[in-house]
C-alpha cells in the first residue's frame, strides 16, 4: 500500500511523536508498503492562529500525489487529522491540549476574553469534525482515548506504539535515578530536583532538553544540588541506553500524560519506574510494588520512593523485570496489523 | 461570563420552570448567572449574554419573547410549534393584525385566511386544532442569534424551515432520582403511563393493545396516572374494552413525590406521542434514570433513545399491533425487561447527565458570544493570504478555501 504518515512538525522540537513516526514510516516499509512522511509546520499563537494553521493541514490534497493514488494516510496529532483522505486513519497521540485538560493551568493558553473562550471552542468543533471522519480511530494511550471521549464523545481504540529501539541492556542497578524527558514545566522534572534536596543521599541524572532547562538548572543550584544532579542534555542513542543500563529507576511523572515511551524504555531496561498518582498513561503500565513505585505528587514522597529502592534492590530489579514482560508484549508487527486492518 | 436567564421559575408549574431549577444551580457552578425576574424586558446591566427560554404556553412565556425582541440572544427552543405562543401574543393582546401577518408571513395567503377564520370563528383554534400544520417557529426564530435544541430531529426542523445561523444540541438534564420507596400497585407486570390522558398520548391505541396483553396475561396491571383532557372520555373506553373491572390502576394528578414512587414501582413505562410539537419528554427522562425500559413513539426526539432502551412504535396502520407486540415482549420476558432497564440507566448517566449539559450550555453560549469574533479573525487571515498570493474572490480557488473551511467549521 502507498501509506503517507502525517504529523507537524515544530521546528527545532524533537520529542516523541517524531520518534514514533519515523519509526512507523521505517516498519512500514520494512513490511513491503510503500510509506512517507508528511510534515506541515505548526504554529498556535497568538490569537486564531491555532486555526489558521492547523487550517493548512485542510488544503492539503493527499488523495494522490503526481497521478497516482494514496491509499491511506496515518495521522497523528494535532492538527495533522485536519487532512482530508477518504482511508483516514488517526493513531492519536494527542490532541491540542491546551484546549482541554490544561485549559484554566499555568500550561493554558487560552485567557477568559470571550474571543478566548470561543477560539478554544472552535478547537473542540475542529476535532469533532476532524476526527470523527477517521475510518478508524486509535490512540497511543487509554488516557488519551478516555480524555477523547470525554471531550468529543468519539472512541478510540487503544494501541499502544512500541519504544524506540536502543539497546537495551541491564548492567546493574547504580545509585542514580534518571530522568529522561524533554524539560519543559509539564513533565515536572523540578519535582525531582526537590525529592533530591530532601535526601542528600539521593543522586539524579536529567536526560533531555528543552524550554525549562535554564529554570531546572536554576532550581537544583538553589538547593546546593550541585554534584548530585547532572544535566546530561540531549544524549547520543547509545548513551541513553547505556544510562538506562546503569541507573536504580526511571522516573517519569508528567501530570496527566498522554501516554509516555519512558517506562517502556525503562522496562525495557529491566528498570521500576518512579511516578505519581496523578501521572495519568504511565499509570497503564506502572503498578505500585509491582513494575515500580507510585507515590502522591510530592518531594518528600518521592525522596522516600527513591530512598526505598536504593535500600531494596532485588526488589527493584524484580519490578523491572516484571515491567520487562509487559514492555516485550507491545511489538511492530502488533501494531501495523491493527493499523491497517 | 455574566449571563441574563430568562425563564420561568418554581413555583411556576410548568415543565420549564423545573427545567430550570435543574439546570441554573449547575450553570451557577460555572457562569455567572442572573434569573430574571418574571415580567422585565431587559437584561440587567453589565451581562455578556442573555439566554431566553421559550416555549408554547404564552402565559409561561410571552415576556420572555418580548425580552428577546428588545435583545436578541440565545434562544432555548423547548418546542418547535409555538402556535399557542403566537395567538397569547398577538389576539390575546387583542392584536388580531398581528395573528393575520404572522400566518401570512410564514403561510402565505392559505394562512392569513385561516387566521381570518380562526378571528371570525368560523374555524375551531388551529393552535388547538392543526397546530403541528402551523408551526409559527419563525416568530420566535427570528430573533434568536443562535438557538439551544433538545433533539437532532427539532435541529433538522428549524434548518429546514430557513435557520441558519448557530444551532447546538443540548440533551435535556436527567434528574437525580430521589431517594423512595418504589409504590408497586400490584404484583404483575405493572406498565406504567404517566401524563395528561388524552388522544395525542395515543391513550385510545394504548388501552386496545393492554386490553390484548391482558388476554394472554391476566396478571398485568396498567397504572395510568396523570389528569383526564376535557373532553377525552376514559370512562366509556375502559368499559368497552373491559378494562373498567381489573387491569386497570388510575390516579390522577400526583405531586412530584408520589410520581417519583410510582414511576419506580413500575416494570414498563410507556410514552407516545403523535402528534410531537418537538418537545423532549420530561417523564421519559425520569423513566430512563430509573433504569425503567421503556415504550416509546417512533416520532420527533423520541426517535433518537437508543434501541436497547427503549422500543419504538411507528404511528401508522399498524400501531396497535406493534405496541401489542412490544408490550407482550416485555410484559413476558423479565431477562429483557433488566435488560434494556440496565441500557436506560446508561444513557441516563452519559447522554442527560447535568454536569455534561451544563457543560454543553456554557460550549454554545462561548461560541454564541465571541464565535463571529474568531470566525472574522480567522477568515480575515485566510482571505489576506489568498490575496498576497493572487487569488481573488471569484476565482475558484476562493470557493475551495470557502468549502474547506466551512467543512472544519471555520466558515461563518
Amino acid at each position: 500500500m502507498r501509506i503517507l504518515v502525517a504529523r507537524p512538525q515544530i521546528p527545532f522540537a524533537w520529542g516523541g511523536t517524531e520518534v514514533m513516526t519515523d519509526r512507523l514510516v521505517d516498519e512500514l516499509r520494512v513490511r513491503g508498503h510503500d510509506a512517507e512522511l508528511v510534515t506541515v509546520p505548526f504554529k498556535w499563537y497568538p490569537g486564531t492562529r491555532v486555526l489558521t494553521q492547523a487550517f493548512l493541514w485542510r488544503m492539503l490534497d493527499l488523495e494522490e500525489v503526481d497521478g497516482t493514488p494514496v491509499d491511506m494516510v496515518v495521522a497523528t496529532k494535532f492538527p495533522s487529522y485536519l487532512v482530508r483522505h477518504p482511508e483516514k486513519r488517526v493513531w492519536l497521540v494527542h490532541q491540542f491540549r491546551q484546549a482541554y485538560e490544561l485549559d484554566g493551568t499555568d500550561l493554558g493558553q487560552f485567557g477568559d476574553s470571550s474571543e478566548d473562550r470561543a477560539l478554544r471552542r472552535k478547537v473542540h468543533a475542529l476535532d469533532r469534525v476532524a476526527l470523527g471522519e477517521a475510518t478508524r480511530l486509535f490512540a497511543i494511550s487509554q488516557n488519551v482515548a478516555d480524555r477523547l471521549e470525554r471531550t468529543t464523545e468519539l472512541r478510540a481504540e487503544f494501541l499502544p506504539p512500541p519504544p524506540q529501539e536502543l539497546e537495551y541492556r541491564c548492567e546493574g542497578y547504580g545509585d542514580f535515578v534518571l530522568s529522561v524527558n524533554r524539560l519543559d514545566r509539564a513533565k515536572r522534572i523540578d519535582l525531582l530536583l526537590e525529592a533530591a534536596a530532601l535526601d542528600s543521599s539521593l543522586e539524579i541524572v536529567i536526560a533531555g532538553d528543552g524550554p525549562d532547562r535554564r529554570r531546572l538548572e536554576e532550581l537544583a543550584r538553589a538547593r546546593g544540588l550541585d554534584g548530585r544532579a547532572r544535566f546530561a542534555g540531549r544524549v547520543s542513542d547509545a548513551e541513553l541506553a547505556d544510562l538506562y543500563g546503569r541507573c536504580l529507576a526511571v522516573y517519569y511523572a508528567p501530570k496527566d500524560e498522554d501516554y509516555g515511551m519512558v517506562p517502556f524504555e525503562a522496562f525495557l531496561s529491566e528498570k521500576p519506574v518512579l511516578t505519581t498518582t496523578d501521572a495519568g498513561g504511565p499509570l497503564e503500565i506502572v503498578f505500585d510494588h509491582r513494575t515500580g513505585l507510585v507515590v502522591a505528587p510530592d518531594a518528600a514522597e518521592l525522596a522516600h520512593a527513591a530512598g526505598w529502592l536504593r535500600e531494596h534492590r532485588e526488589e527493584a530489579a524484580t519490578f523491572g523485570r516484571a515491567g520487562k514482560a509487559i514492555a516485550d508484549e507491545v511489538t511492530w508487527e502488533r501494531a501495523i496489523e491493527r493499523l491497517l486492518a | 461570563m455574566k449571563l441574563a436567564y430568562f425563564s420561568p421559575m418554581p413555583p411556576e408549574k410548568t415543565g420549564v420552570a423545573d427545567y430550570s431549577a435543574l439546570l441554573v444551580p449547575a450553570l451557577r457552578e460555572r457562569l455567572d448567572v442572573t434569573v430574571v425576574r418574571r415580567g422585565s424586558k431587559r437584561s440587567p446591566r453589565g451581562t455578556d449574554a442573555a439566554l431566553y427560554h421559550v416555549g408554547n404556553n404564552p402565559d409561561a412565556h410571552a415576556w420572555i419573547v418580548d425580552a428577546l425582541r428588545r435583545r436578541p440572544g440565545v434562544v432555548v427552543l423547548h418546542d418547535f410549534v409555538v402556535h399557542h405562543l403566537v395567538a397569547g401574543m398577538t389576539i390575546g393582546r387583542r392584536d388580531g393584525h398581528g395573528y393575520l401577518d404572522t400566518m401570512e408571513r410564514e403561510h402565505g395567503v392559505v394562512g392569513r385566511l385561516l387566521a381570518h377564520g380562526v378571528l371570525d370563528k368560523r374555524i375551531p383554534p388551529l393552535w388547538e386544532s392543526r397546530p403541528e400544520e402551523f408551526p409559527l417557529a419563525w416568530f420566535v426564530l427570528e430573533h434568536a442569534a443562535g438557538l439551544i435544541v433538545h433533539s437532532h430531529a427539532v435541529h433538522e426542523l428549524v434548518r429546514r424551515a430557513g435557520y441558519e445561523r448557530p444551532v447546538w444540541v443540548v440533551p435535556h438534564p436527567a434528574w437525580p432520582v430521589p431517594e423512595v420507596e418504589p409504590r408497586r400497585v400490584a404484583s404483575g407486570p405493572v406498565v406504567g403511563c404517566f401524563g395528561v390522558v388524552n388522544a395525542s398520548k395515543r391513550v385510545p391505541e394504548l388501552l386496545r393493545a393492554f386490553a390484548e396483553i391482558r388476554a394472554g396475561h391476566p396478571e398485568a396491571v396498567l397504572l395510568l396516572v396523570g389528569p383526564t383532557s376535557p373532553g377525552f372520555d376514559l370512562e366509556r373506553r375502559l368499559q368497552r374494552l373491559g378494562l373498567d373491572d381489573e387491569g386497570l390502576v388510575r390516579e390522577g394528578w400526583v405531586d412530584e413525590g408520589r410520581l417519583w414512587e410510582l414511576m419506580a414501582g413500575v416494570d414498563i413505562s410507556v410514552n407516545l406521542r403523535h402528534p410531537t410539537m418537538g418537545e423532549t419528554s420530561g417523564v421519559a427522562i425520569r423513566s430512563l434514570s430509573l433504569g425503567k425500559p421503556l415504550v416509546v413513539s417512533d416520532v420527533g426526539w423520541f426517535s433518537e433513545l437508543p434501541g436497547d432502551a427503549a422500543l419504538k412504535v411507528p404511528v401508522d396502520a399498524y400501531e396497535v399491533e406493534t405496541l401489542t407486540a412490544a408490550l407482550e415482549l416485555l410484559v413476558a420476558r423479565e431477562d429483557v425487561r433488566a435488560q434494556m432497564g440496565t441500557a436506560a440507566a446508561g444513557v441516563a448517566r452519559r447522554q442527560h447527565d447535568l454536569g455534561r449539559v451544563a457543560e454543553l450550555y456554557v460550549a454554545a453560549l462561548e461560541e454564541a458570544v465571541g464565535g463571529a469574533l474568531v470566525g472574522d479573525a480567522v477568515l480575515r487571515e485566510v482571505s489576506q493570504a489568498a490575496v498576497d498570493v493572487g487569488i481573488s474572490p471569484e476565482d475558484a480557488e476562493a470557493g475551495e478555501i470557502a468549502r474547506r473551511l466551512a467543512e472544519v467549521e471555520l466558515g461563518r
